[in-house]
């Protein structure tokens, strides 16, 4: 009977607890950068102030298969919100959005060879060429 | 161009609309295009006057429908030579000064940013003289149709040639910023149906400054135009035909715009589902006259939905006497937007204006308009890609 009670608990919680990962965000594994906190990341990705904490202009990058979850836990924005604000940054001449990237190996690739650059990706997929600064719940 | 060709266009354009607002044109996404535009369709109820969107647009929309008013085109390509150095080109077609859809460049300029702290630019800039004046055509940007014509209609200049830096610096998870600015222009606006003024501006320079903390922004502005003014058509000609006298030196006595001071005051405050934004303006000409305007609006998202209302007004003062080329109206607006895709938005809105004075906010009005009720009813539809 306990056996059966701690199955249908760990059922329970398995329905219930994992089913969406966290997005890490991540940088070069060799940059030195060992925390990015989360206002400096806002100010990263919507073009408000580009400096890594190392001081070195920050390259952001999107990853778009995963951009609007990733802007919903960053900002609590939806997409159209985020495309909106960014209509008036790139047309007023003001900043570039990130660079958009279609998938997470195009992002490790960039990454690895650009120590300024910061991207994301599913906290499940993080290899070891990259390191995470910062973790983002959903 | 035209309407239809814009519409053709953004037809052809219709499979890259979407959220990326930077394609890459190249292998290393090193050189960029991106556009925006806008098909609208505007409904003005009246017979009396006919409506314009800003002071560059010689002729306005009569009663009836009209496409002519807001719709336009934009198309920017961004090249980044390295890390810090990268070069801006954008164009835009739409009715404008030159009484029809001809492109004209709005920006192109190089950008040089040292450091995450500064922002140097040189070359042909948008004119940051209020909070949205330089993405003032950019619809996919904001909530409603077109920016309210009681704060925007009256600017004078879409660009300035020459160069400007921006300093920002955070202060926790603030931030704040400082821009200045310094240049040349020209433009051409129509003070009525046949009377035109051609600024050549040898002067204009201003700065801002801007702080950014948790949901609310405030920036507080000053700009100076200083220009030389030519003016042409019927009523110039018969001041040089009857009085014998040169018209420039006469209107600007009259009406006193060759030298302008602009102050401004702008709020937004954006949090989850809620966007608040008001600005209040005062320009102030060497006649001595003030121009004042301001206008509040409220928006919610809900999904795709985003439900606005909006109240704006302009008014002149001229101490000490009327002024016949006074212009002053208020304007209620309720509309809402519908995000159909990320990079695609519909838009509806009605706008009641009571006007005073039409001035040269108007065209073609009769004799004796004033005092009087308007209604708008504008369809849009706006994409970026």
């Amino acid at each position: 009977m306990n056996r059966v009670r701690a199955s249908l608990f760990v059922l329970l919680l398995a329905t219930a607890l994992p089913a969406s990962a966290d997005i890490a965000v991540v940088v070069n594994k060799d940059s030195g950068i060992s925390h990015v906190s989360r206002s400096d990341a806002i100010n990263i990705f919507m073009g408000r102030y580009r400096k890594l904490p190392n001081g070195h202009l920050a390259l952001p990058i999107d990853l778009t298969p995963l951009k609007a979850r990733f802007y919903r836990a960053l900002v609590n924005k939806d997409l159209a919100t985020v495309n909106s604000y960014w209509a008036r940054l790139v047309f007023s001449g003001e900043a570039s959005p990130p660079q958009q990237l279609k998938n997470e190996a195009e992002v490790l690739e960039l990454i690895s060879n650009n120590a300024n650059t910061l991207g994301y990706m599913d906290s499940a997929h993080v290899t070891s060429d990259v390191h995470v600064v910062l973790i983002l719940g959903e | 161009m035209s309407v239809l060709r814009i519409l053709l266009i953004s037809l052809m354009l219709w499979p890259l609309c979407g959220p990326a607002m930077a394609r890459a044109l190249t292998e290393d996404g090193s050189v960029t295009l991106s556009g925006f535009g806008t098909l609208g369709l505007l409904h003005n109820s009246t017979d009396e006057a006919e409506f314009i969107r800003d002071i560059g647009q010689p002729k306005g929309a009569d009663e009836g429908w009209s496409a002519r008013t807001d719709s336009l085109l934009g198309l920017q390509m961004g090249a980044r030579l390295n890390d810090e150095l990268d070069v801006v080109v954008q164009g835009i077609s739409r009715y404008h000064d030159t009484g029809n859809f001809r492109p004209e460049l709005s920006w192109a300029f190089l950008r040089y940013t040292p450091s995450p702290a500064v922002v140097l630019r040189a070359g042909r800039l948008g004119w940051d003289v209020y909070q949205l004046s330089d993405s003032r055509y950019v619809g996919y940007a904001y909530p409603w149709v077109r920016p309210p014509v009681d704060q925007f209609g009256s600017l004078q200049l879409s660009h300035i040639d020459g160069a400007d830096v921006t300093f920002k610096h955070p202060i926790g998870s603030d931030m704040i910023r400082l821009k200045l600015y310094a240049g040349r222009s020209d433009s051409t606006i129509f003070l009525t149906d046949d009377l035109e003024a051609d600024f050549d501006v040898d002067k204009v320079y201003g700065g801002h400054l801007d702080y950014e903390t948790g949901p609310w922004r405030f920036r507080l502005g000053y700009t100076e135009v200083d220009a030389d003014i030519h003016y042409a058509g019927a009523p110039a000609d018969l001041i040089r035909q009857y009085l014998r006298i040169d018209p420039d030196p006469f209107f600007n006595d009259m009406l006193g715009i060759d030298n302008l001071k602009l102050y401004s005051l702008g709020l937004t405050y954006d949090s989850g589902p809620y966007q608040w934004q008001a600005m209040v303006n005062r320009s102030h000409t060497v006649g001595d006259s003030d121009v004042d305007s301001g206008f509040v609006s409220f928006g919610y998202r809900v999904g795709q939905w985003l439900p606005f209302a909006m109240f704006s007004i302009v008014d002149t003062s001229t101490p000490g006497g009327e002024d016949q080329n006074a212009f002053g109206q208020r304007t209620y607006s309720l509309g809402a937007r519908y995000d159909v895709t990320p990079g695609i938005a519909l838009k509806a809105q009605v706008d009641r204006i009571h006007v005073d004075q039409p001035g040269f906010l108007w065209r073609n009005q009769d004799q004796d308009w004033g005092d009087s009720w308007a209604t708008m009813f504008s369809l849009g539809l706006d994409f970026v890609f």
